[in-house]
Parts: structure tokens; sequence; C-alpha cells
């Protein structure tokens, strides 16, 4: 036991100096504001800086070049957020979800083909929502027949966050019209250079264009880019999903108790007793969040609605705490026209973090879905009526 | 106040509250379409060319401007500018420009600092060149449209006068200010040594406490406008959630989204009589205006930016898109929020009250 922990101090004493030598000073500047290029070119070399000291992708396998523990993660972590390092914002859906579908529900060549790639940089996004397919995922049109090259795929999605940027998109679509719903539906990945994907970005409320709508028609995918059988999409999307989430969430929680914080902190005036409580009650919840997604990723059996009970009182805490942010910085929050990347949506641009906040309680799964979840699941209530 | 005459009233708003809709669907409507509707005379009376009317019509504009979001300096001229004009002791430049503004032909700012509950920023001091003008004032609502400034300060007697000045005159420095909320301008004022071109005296009701009396209007348009858009917000959730479906049903039949929905109503119909009272008591010059004012200013204002954000969640992706225009809502609505008194700074106006009467009870 002593020798573990003595392991793990060591392990945290050695990303604190690789913190405090790697960090590029002034990153956040280097972010405000660029042109598409520089994002792209300083996110993949913070992604290949990570990588080299095998910081990028600790929690896949150790043969694709993982294998932290989870306790390690969480020191890495909990480092990495409290010396403010960038956030892997364009290489998120590379190594959580993708990797995370291969890993769990690819074959052993779509394995070999993505895995090295990813860590090389490739880049993807994750088309699953649709105009009429949101919050009811399994609703989804857009459609795959099978041809003599593969399928043919025509369709619509929507809000595929960095869609612009990528490489690659894992894609549900419709195999079967006639099953019900979630049983028609299967998981390919799509090659975004392929004849008939046209990709448009769509601005958002910050301002920026972050999410895209993708159009794609008559879009030939070859059979042996299915992930998993045909018709069984939506357990391989349910599967992956889920296991992503854990230390993703721990990560954000440390950016907010550190940096996010300690920005609030700085925008109060701490003379004001009311104000005083108010952040001592905030730092209260963020004392309970950070144990909460500790215990989630330590969790060896979490219970069916904890991941939800993560994202919601996350997201929601972010949403308050960039709200109040921007009531105490004052007319000033109004000031900042556009948004410094932050590295948890705590830049202290606050009006722009507070509207970013909605980037958390809209998308994996709205904060009503998350109570309808918790309600069900955790607690065991009646489901919801449903139509059809 | 006899029933009838609150009936009629009411009526009355509603039509002025329907043509103002109306004017404001067309998208931003320039200051001239707004002069012609008579809107900057709305308070003016007749011997300027006003329509003799009060702050409460006025109030029901402020509200439908807030509806639509709607840029332009119309709040500030209507809340502070003819405010202003109307209590100053007449002279034959004060009947002029209020004449000017009536017409909408001239934008007269007043130069009250957007933060905050309202320290006096300018003083006049004797010189031998005569009286100058020093002082500054940041976040000034609507000052790069002025052509006309106003400027409240103490002069060397202690009393507040107000200082008409052409915005372009020597030693007088306004810059803009830049703002998320794209429906809105400000900018930072800054006077040194500037040579007041008419200086007017506060009428008699006035005069102790006129720029308090300036806050609380300016407190109160700032409610209607948040009223105003949490309408609206309210409004446009209502007719998505009710069309739009998942899951088989009209989102709005699930009771996550129908609850929220009528929490939003509580907020707007509580804030609605909030406001109302505000309005009424500001018209009346009332010894309670400030608390009135406070209270609706707080809660109208602190209600909108939770209204806009539901607003934005219960549209889904959709509420986070430019397009949607909802982030414009939300933008001002927390704008808003800041503008002329924080809610805690109102609330903490309002709790002052209680260490004034404690003592009162404890002798009883
Ligand atoms: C910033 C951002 C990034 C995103 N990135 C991606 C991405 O990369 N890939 C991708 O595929 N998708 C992405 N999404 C899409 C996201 O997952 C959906 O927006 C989300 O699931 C909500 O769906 P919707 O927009 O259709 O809203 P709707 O489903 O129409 O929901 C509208 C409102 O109704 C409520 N509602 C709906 N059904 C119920 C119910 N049964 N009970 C109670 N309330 C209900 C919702 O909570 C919401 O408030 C992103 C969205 C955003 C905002």
């Amino acid at each position: 036991m002593t020798g573990e922990s003595r392991t793990l101090e060591d392990f945290r004493t050695e990303v604190r100096q690789w913190c405090r030598t790697n960090i590029p000073v002034d990153w956040r500047r280097a972010q405000t504001g660029v042109s598409d290029r520089e994002f792209v070119e300083f996110q993949q070399s913070w992604f290949q800086r990570l990588r080299a000291d095998g910081f990028a992708v600790p929690h896949w396998p150790k043969e694709y070049g993982g294998g932290m523990s989870s306790a390690e993660q969480v020191v890495l972590y909990q480092e990495l957020a409290a010396h403010d390092a960038p956030r892997l914002v364009l290489a998120f859906v590379s190594i959580h979800h993708a990797a995370a579908t291969l890993l769990a529900a690819g074959t052993d060549e779509q394995r070999r083909r993505h895995l090295p790639a990813i860590l090389d940089g490739e880049i993807w996004c994750q088309g699953f929502s649709e105009p009429g397919a949101g919050s009811d995922l399994a609703a989804l049109a857009t459609t795959a027949r099978r041809g003599p090259d593969g399928y043919v795929v025509n369709g619509q999605k929507l809000w595929a966050s960095g869609a612009q940027y990528a490489e690659w998109c894992l894609l549900l679509a419709r195999t079967d019209p006639d099953a019900p719903a979630r049983q028609g539906i299967s998981y390919f990945l799509l090659d975004m250079r392929s004849p008939g994907v046209e990709v448009r970005p769509i601005r958002q409320a910050t301002g920026e264009s972050h999410f895209c709508e993708i159009f794609l028609d008559d879009v030939v995918i070859a059979t042996d880019r299915l992930v998993g059988r045909e018709n069984t999409g939506w357990q391989v999307a349910q599967r992956t999903l889920g296991a992503e989430r854990g230390m993703t969430m721990l990560e954000l929680a440390e950016r907010l108790g550190n940096g996010g914080f300690g920005r609030l902190v700085e925008s109060c005036p701490l003379d004001d007793p009311v104000v005083l409580d108010r952040l001592a009650a905030l730092e209260i919840e963020l004392t309970g969040l950070r144990a909460l997604c500790a215990d989630f990723v330590a969790g060896a059996a979490p219970g069916p609605a904890d991941a939800s009970i993560v994202k919601l009182y996350y997201s929601e805490l972010l949403q308050r705490m960039t709200d109040f942010g921007t009531e105490m910085a004052g007319l000033a929050a109004h000031t900042e026209l556009r948004k410094p990347l932050s590295s948890g949506w705590e830049s202290g641009a606050w009006m722009l973090d507070f509207l970013g906040s909605w980037e958390w309680t809209i998308p994996g799964g709205t904060s009503e879905i998350q109570r309808t979840i918790i309600g069900e699941r955790g607690l065991g209530l009646p489901r919801e009526p449903r139509g059809k | 106040m006899n029933s009838n005459h609150t009936d009629d009233l009411a009526e009355l708003h509603a039509e002025v509250a329907a043509v103002a809709r109306e004017l404001l669907a067309d998208s931003a409507p320039r200051w001239a379409t707004i002069a012609r509707a008579g809107w900057p005379g709305l308070e003016v009376s007749a011997a300027f060319d006003g329509a003799d009317a009060g702050f409460a019509e006025v109030a029901v504009i402020l509200t439908e401007i807030g509806r639509a979001a709607a840029s332009g300096p119309y709040p500030a001229v209507a809340a502070l500018g003819v405010g202003a004009l109307n209590h100053v002791v007449p002279t034959p430049d004060r009947d002029r420009l209020l004449r000017e503004t009536a017409a909408g032909a001239v934008v007269p700012i007043v130069a009250l600092a957007g933060e905050g509950m309202g320290e006096k920023r300018f003083r006049i001091e004797n010189s031998p060149r005569g009286p100058l003008l020093r002082g500054a004032a940041e976040f000034v609502l609507d000052v790069p449209d002025a052509g006309r400034l106003l400027v409240p300060a103490v002069d060397p007697a202690g009393e507040v006068v107000l200082v008409d000045l052409d915005p372009r005159a020597r030693g007088l420095l306004v810059t803009e200010r830049p703002v998320l909320d794209a429906t809105r301008s400000f900018g930072d004022i800054v006077a040194e040594d500037v040579s007041p071109e008419s200086l007017w005296h506060f009428e008699d009701g006035y005069r102790c406490d006129a720029v308090g009396r300036l806050r609380d209007r300016a407190a109160v348009a700032v409610a209607c406008d948040s009223l105003g858009l949490s309408r609206a917000m309210l409004d446009a959730t209502v007719a998505h959630v009710a069309v739009r479906e998942q899951f088989g049903r009209a989102i709005g039949s699930f009771q996550a989204v129908k609850h929220a929905c009528a929490d939003m109503l509580v907020q707007v119909t509580v804030a609605g009589k909030l406001v109302d009272a505000a309005v009424r008591a500001v018209t009346a010059s009332g010894a309670d205006a400030s608390t009135s004012a406070s209270m609706a200013k707080s809660y109208a204002c602190a209600t909108a930016v939770d209204i806009a954000g539901k607003a934005m969640q219960l549209h889904g992706g959709m509420g986070y898109t430019w397009e949607s225009g909802i982030h414009v809502y939300l933008k001002r609505a927390a704008l808003n929020r800041s503008l002329f008194g924080s809610p805690a700074q109102h609330r903490a106006r309002l709790a002052r009250r209680y260490s004034v009467q404690a003592p009162r009870r404890r002798g009883a």
C-alpha cells in the first residue's frame, strides 16, 4: 500500500515537473481570435507534445500508447487542470468517442487502421443528431442502403462539432426502415473526403462556428467500415458513448475548481458579505462535484444514473458559476467581444463563458433528459409516457 | 382613480402597444420612423408640440422595444433626456431643445454612468474663464448617438445642475465602448475644462435629488425592457415547444418542458406587476418611487436572464445557434441586469430601509 502511494506521489511530482516545462506560456492569448489554421496547428502541436511523454491518451490500452491506471489518470488530469494546461478540444471526439467505439466494437483491421492514425493527429467528428432527431436520437432518418460497392448513404446530420476540421465521422444511419426505431440503425466510419459529403459550419450563440451541418448525397461507404453488425448501431452507440464520460468529467471538474473558481474570486468584491456567502456556497458545490467525479472514475460498479448525475451537476454548476461571474463583473463582462479559448470554459470572458455553458446543458442529453434518466434509472420511477 | 378611468387607460395602453409592436416588427426602425410615430414627444407637453401623455405611455413603448430587442437611442432619450428636460426650470434654450426633442430633430443624451447606483461624477468649477465642467463617466447609454449631451453636474454651490453641451465641444472626449449586446451602444465621456453652453437648474421638486430621480426613471426603463424581452422569449418558447416533436409528441407535452414554461409565465406575470407599480410610482413622483423602482429593476432584470436562458435551453441545439436570435435576448437581458444598478445593489438599497425602521419597532 505504501509502495503504491509513493509511486503515485512520484508520478504526481513527475507530471508537475512536466507541466512546468511543457505548458506553453500565454497559450490562451495565442488562441484568441486566431484563424482556423492556427487553431488546428496549435491543438495538433499540443497533442503531440502530450503524446511524446505518454500523456495524450492515458485511457487507451497499453499496446496503443496508453495503459495508465485510473488512479494515475486522476493524478494526471488534476495536475493538468491545476497548471491550467490547454484542453484537447480538437482531438476530443477522436481520442474519446472514436477510440472507445473502435476498441469496444471495431474490427482488428479498423483498430489497426485508425488508432495509430488518431495518435498521429487524425481528427474525427460525431454525426449522430439530425434535424428531426435530437433528444430522440432513435428517430434518425438518414438512410444507408446496400449497393454494389457498399452502403449508399443519404440524409442530413446536424450539430456535428468540429466537422469542418474532421477527416472521419462516426455516423449513425438507418439500414432497416421497417424495423422498430432502435433496431434498424447501423454504425459507420465515414471518410469525410468521400464524394457527396458537404459540410456547412453553423454559427453559434458565442459568434464562433464550432458545429456544422453535414449533407450526405449518395455517399458510398464500403462494407468494411461498418462497426459491429448491421442494425446493431444503437447498442454500439450506447456502449461507447457512456464509456468516455468519467475521466473527461473529472478533468472538467478539476479545471472548474482550479482556474474557474480562481477567476471567479478575482472578479468579485471581497468586502461584501453576501458575495462571500455565494462564493463559499459555490466552492462547496465545486468540492462536491470534484468528489463526485473522483468517486465516479474510481467506482468499480457505477450506479445506473451516476453518469447522468455527474453530467447534470457539472453542466448546471458551470452555468450558475458563469452566470454569477457575469453578474459580478458588471458591464465590463460585456466588453469581451471575442472568446479566449479557455481550458475549461472558465476563461474569465464571463458573458461568453455564460453563453457557452449551454454547450453543456444541451448536448449529450439535455438537462431535462438527464433528470428523466435519473428519475427512471436511478430511482426506478415509472417511465415517462411517449407517443407512438 | 375610478375603475372606468383604469379600464380606459388599459385599453389605451393595449392600443399603443399594438401599434408599437407593428412598427417594431419591421426590423430596426430608423430614428426618423420613431420620430414620425411621435414617441420622443409622448411625455412632452402640448405647449412644445408633445403628446401630453405620461411616463406610463412611454413605459408601454419601452416594453415593446424590449420585446423586439430593438436598437436605437429611444430608451435613453425617453427615460433620461425628456425626463431631465421636463424637470429643469424653463429657459428659452431649454424650451427650444425640448421642442426639437419632441419633434425627433435632436437626440439628447444624459451623461449618466451605466454602472452602479449613481455617484455624482461631474462638477463645475469657477475660473477666470467662467464656469468649467470636469469629470468622467463610463458606459453612458447611447452616447455615440448623442446630438446634445446633458450632463448633471455639481455646481460650486453644491447644487446639481444640468449642463447642455455639443458632444463635439472642446475639451470633451467621447469614446465608443462596444459591447457583446449588438443592440445597444455605449460610450465613455471625459470632460476636461469644458465651457457649458447652457446651464439649467432643476425645478423645486427635483432639485434635492435630481440624479436619484433620473436614475429611478432609468432603472424602471430597463425593467420595462427586460419585461418586454422576457415576454418575447416566453412567446417564442411556447410557440416552439407546441410544434417541435420528439419521441412522437410535441415537446411541450413533456412535464419538464411544460413546467419550465409555466415557471417562465409566473415570473413574467410577477415582473409585470412590479413594473406596473414602479411605473405608477415614478409617474406620481411619490416618496415610494425609489423603492418601487428598485423592486422592479432587480426582479424583472434578474428573472429576464433566467427566462432567456430557459428559452435557449428549451429550443435545444437550435436555441444555441446565432440564427435563432435567442442569444441576442440573452445578451441584452444580462446587460440590462448590470445596467443602472445590479439586482444586488437595488436589493441593498431596499434593505437599508430596514435599519431605519428597526429602532422604531424596538422602541414600541
Ligand atoms: C454545442 C453543441 C454541440 C453538439 N455537438 C454534437 C455532435 O458533435 N454530434 C452530434 O451528433 N450532436 C451534437 N449536438 C446535438 C445535441 O446532442 C442535441 O442538440 C441535443 O441532443 C438536443 O436535441 P435537439 O437540439 O434536437 O433538441 P430537442 O430534442 O428538440 O429538445 C428541445 C427541448 O425539449 C426538451 N425535451 C426533448 N425531449 C424531451 C423529453 N422527452 N422530456 C423532457 N424534455 C424533452 C429538451 O430537453 C430541450 O430542452 C450538439 C449540440 C450542441 C448545442
